[in-house]
């Protein structure tokens, strides 16, 4: 279907998912390479937000999941048996959708929870705090009241610590789930531009319904569609340039200009 | 192109070494209810059996506990019949005022007004069945007698409400035991009754009374349609701890051998696990594998009823569900 | 709030019904009392075959008048609401207000702190107390909780962390056990006591509350666990966390004060258990500290043995450890609401 492979990070091969006997995604190929901002748009329920958990194994969370096809993280497949989900999770990070810092806890402790979390051992935790909120940019928003808790935070100010929460694990691919759709559109431009620069650093998946949103970010999109009592699967994957500008399948041109979803 | 795939079996594994521990011992954690309920039926069972074998199914339906005799005789017949006949007495009395409790607090009460009634509610829960037993023994059966007397004076010609000699005064009959009964069941129906209550949808009730209905209306053909089936899962609550109701009953109710069909006016009655109780200290030997026994026999009944009652609940709240 | 009220005009129309009509339910009262007063009704009587009628007529009057024909059927409702409602309020405040009057006159330092060592029930109340019961019921419920609460946690653990097919048998076995009847818990470790020969002891007794306690603890401590908002645990996974630190960093620390309501209505359910412990307890006058080795009394096992005689003395010593049983639950009952109170993370966290 495409020819972009390159030094690809992150690629899904045939990846179909159940919820129990009902099939809801089928035979995704898609790639992710690394330092690009692929973004999965489509109507509700064709399975993009499905398909991206696959891409950490939160997919496996979900009671009745069933999975094929297979995930390879630099030609490593993620769902092998040698892989466990917690390394998988600490190299593929994950944003949600409504911003969840953990609300028992400090703005620095949920920079440093992750490591905590996972086990490991902080070194110069305030630096590695400095650093992660910089690169959200909510640094100078907060620095001086790294010790309140962090459910003060605005909205969009909680989203940033989400993903300076998630920075600080130094991951190498960055999941976005509809990261602005709870947010106002002053935390939504200064979040896309969050994006861009993190996008020299990793590769980023974000799942959006904002069309603009996808142009604005992305290097390349991906189309999901589900059709009446089928699973979704991708109609279309290229760069956002020629699948907005000059889409090939007919439903991606009526998605993407609105005749639909 | 697309052959059937092999469909990946999820495992969340492998798991480290600190969640191995902390799923496998909460899972074994969480199967100690299930041994637990095992070991309660099959200790009472070992003990019991000599006596259910013995005694056979006179045990559930005769009425004669002589344990001097020769050979012995244990049957249960009147506690038994006394349990379901108290119960009963007391959900007639609990329903209405628990349901009338339920409805002031979700549709009638301004909401801090509403807390506060809950937090009483809730308090009436909390009272040790002992303290109620106190109470109802010095406090309220006068009080009750008095109602009993005035209920046969004119009620009297209604067979439940005769009693062969109203000499003996109206005390310790099921007609008190079913009130204290009712005074410790309340809360839990109202519990159930106003968490279903709360569910519905507020918007369509006082829509439908804008559109003229009168809250007797709306209470008999919206609310109590949708929500009955909650109810009577809650009544059903009640119903499994009326039964298993020891120590106030103990107090306040004369439990004799002589069975009381339904004249709840009648100084005289039973319960399984009050009679447990009241024959426990001077049981010996075969008399305490009865008790066993009978123990067994209710807990059976709880359990039965206790399926029951949660099966509806849940099935009335399906968003219970996780 | 004030907008809402603007779209739904019935609300207020409803609020003004209501109160026009309680009030109208209240204007046979006086008559009521004064008919019962000169003519020697029993007050019962008159409530229940004199009031209530009056009232339904007298506010299903003034409900057509100003409504119309659904006028009336309100008022039958709104009566009968308050008519119910107010049985269940004054069963309650009887047996509140029995307990705090009857049992202040017998409560006294003294009474709280000695023991009953050469008491009789005749004694006078100038003598002896509760203070061994005391003692015996905190030490009972201190090891019941220790056993129960770990175990009733693991257990809610279980039940909301893991994806294990079985957990709806054991909610269901978990459901079965939290209405086992007490005094069958009691019959439970009693043929343990007689299969073992182990000796009575506090220890037997907390035996006995154990069954009872742990699915109290188990069901209140999964509805707080649940009440965490599923986010907070995937936010914890999708950082690489594995479930138990997940859930002891972040789950239980958000879940802390529903976790402690689960503790405290635990306790509030055994403290005033009498029928177990009359089966597997050796009553015993003087104050033991030692829960595994002879008698012990407890506040609920003291009022059931002073109760069954009759001697006035021995009925007040009861209602003295009635009122001193009532403080503790209470208390319990008290901190588990106020604690109860802050469960609202999962407000906060999705705002």
């Amino acid at each position: 279907m495409t020819n972009l492979i390159t030094s690809s990070s992150l690629r899904a091969e045939n990846v179909s998912v159940w919820f129990g006997e009902r099939q809801v995604l089928k035979d995704v190929n898609l790639v992710f390479p690394a330092n690009q901002v692929t973004a999965l748009i489509g109507p509700s329920g064709c399975g993009k937000s499905t398909f991206l958990r696959t891409l950490n194994r939160m997919h496996e969370l979900i009671p009745g999941a069933g999975l094929a096809g297979a995930v390879y993280l630099d030609e490593q497949d993620i769902y092998s048996e040698a892989m466990d989900a917690v390394s998988v999770r600490i190299k593929v990070g994950m944003v949600f959708q409504k911003p969840n810092p953990f609300p028992t806890m400090s703005i620095k402790e949920n920079i440093l929870s992750g490591l905590k979390l996972s086990g490991r051992k902080i070194k110069d935790a305030d630096q590695l705090v400095e650093t992660s909120l910089r690169r959200a940019s909510i640094w100078n928003e907060v620095k001086d009241r790294l010790s309140d808790q962090a459910i003060s935070l605005s909205g969009g100010q909680q989203q940033r610590l989400c993903i300076a929460r998630s920075l600080a694990m130094d991951p190498e691919v960055l999941l976005m789930d509809e990261p602005c759709s709870a947010l106002d559109p002053g935390s939504t431009r200064r979040i896309e531009e969050t994006i861009s620069e993190l996008a020299e650093s990793m590769s980023i998946v974000i799942v959006t319904h904002n069309m603009q949103q996808a142009q604005r970010v992305s290097d390349q999109t991906a189309f999901f569609l589900a059709e009446e009592g089928m699973p979704g699967g991708v109609v279309e994957f290229g760069s956002t340039e020629q699948v907005f500008n000059g889409p090939i399948d007919q439903r991606t041109n009526d998605y993407v200009n609105g005749h639909f979803g | 192109m697309s052959e059937p795939v092999q469909r990946r079996k999820l495992v969340a594994g492998p798991l480290s070494k600190g969640d191995k521990w902390f799923f496998r011992s909460t899972s074994i954690a969480a199967h100690f209810a299930f041994v637990l309920v095992a070991l309660v039926l099959v200790f009472l069972l070992v003990r019991a059996w000599p006596v259910l074998q013995s005694q056979g199914l006179g045990f559930i339906t005769g009425n004669t506990w002589s344990p001097d005799q020769k050979p012995i005789v244990l049957q249960l017949g009147p506690m038994l019949w006394g349990s379901i006949l108290i119960a009963f007495v007391g959900i007639l009395i609990a329903t209405p005022m628990a349901v009338s409790m339920a409805y002031l607090i979700v549709f009638m009460l301004p909401k801090r007004l509403a807390k506060a009634f809950t937090t009483l509610v809730d308090l009436l829960a909390a009272l040790p069945s002992v303290v109620i037993g106190l109470w109802g023994l010095l406090v309220f059966t006068p009080l009750a007698a008095s109602w009993a007397e005035v209920l046969n004076k004119y009620l009297g010609w209604i067979p439940i409400f005769g009693v062969s000699n109203a000499e003996n005064g109206f005390m310790s009959s099921p007609f008190i035991a079913g009130w204290i009964v009712a005074v410790m069941i309340v809360p839990i129906i109202t519990s159930v009754t106003r968490e279903i209550f709360s569910q519905l949808d507020k918007d369509l009730i006082n829509g439908a009374l804008a559109l003229g209905g009168s809250r007797l209306s709306t209470f008999r053909k919206v609310i109590l349609p949708t929500s009955s089936g909650g109810v009577v899962g809650g009544v059903l609550l009640g119903l499994g701890r009326a039964v298993g109701e020891t120590v106030a009953i103990f107090y306040v109710l004369n439990l004799t051998m002589d069975i009381n069909w339904a004249q709840l006016l009648e100084p005289h009655g039973g319960a399984v696990a009050s009679w447990i109780l009241a024959r426990f200290g001077e049981a010996s030997g075969t008399e305490k594998q009865g008790l066993m026994a009978a123990g067994l026999v209710l807990f059976v009944i709880t359990l039965i009823i206790n399926y029951l009652a949660n099966f509806i609940v849940n099935r009335a709240q399906p968003w219970r569900k996780n | 709030m004030a907008k809402a009220l603007a779209n739904q005009p019935w609300r207020k129309a409803n609020v003004a019904r209501r109160l026009q009509i309680f009030v109208a339910s209240l204007i046979p009262l006086p008559l009521v009392v004064l008919i019962t007063i000169t003519a020697h009704l029993n007050p019962i009587l008159s409530f229940a075959g004199l009031f209530l009628p009056l009232q339904l007529i007298a506010a299903s009057v003034v409900g057509y008048l100003a409504y119309g024909r659904r006028g009336v059927g309100d008022a039958v409702l709104v009566v009968l609401t308050f008519f119910f409602s107010a049985f269940v309020l004054i069963l309650l405040l009887s047996v509140l207000s029995s307990v705090v009057i009857q049992g202040s006159r017998a409560i006294s330092w003294q009474f709280i702190s000695q023991n009953n060592v050469y008491v009789s029930p005749t004694t006078s109340l100038d003598y002896g107390g509760v203070g061994h019961a005391v003692v015996g019921t905190l030490l009972v419920v201190l090891l019941t909780t220790i056993a129960a609460v770990p175990l009733g946690l693991a257990m809610a653990i279980y039940l909301t962390q893991s994806q294990s097919k079985t957990r709806n048998l054991v909610r269901t076995f978990t459901q079965a056990l939290s209405g086992l009847p007490s005094v069958v818990s009691g019959l439970f470790i009693l043929s343990i006591i007689e299969a073992t020969h182990i000796g009575r002891s506090g220890f037997t007794g907390a035996l006995a509350l154990f069954p009872l306690m742990l699915p109290t603890v188990a069901r209140v401590a999964e509805e707080a666990l649940k009440l965490v908002p599923v986010d907070l645990r995937y936010a914890a996974l999708a950082l690489g966390a594995p479930n138990y630190r997940a859930f002891f960093q972040v789950i239980l620390p958000a879940a802390k004060s529903g976790l402690l309501t689960a503790l405290l209505l635990g306790l509030a359910r055994v403290v005033g258990e009498t029928a177990p412990l009359i089966l597997t307890m050796n009553p015993s006058s003087s104050t033991s500290l030692n829960p595994f080795n002879g008698g012990m009394t407890t506040l609920p096992t003291y009022i059931y043995n002073y109760l069954a005689s009759s001697y006035e003395t021995s009925q007040a010593r009861a209602w003295g450890a009635a009122l001193v049983l009532l403080i503790l639950v209470g208390f319990l009952f008290g901190l588990a609401r106020v604690l109860g109170k802050n469960k609202s993370i999962k407000s906060k966290a999705s705002k």
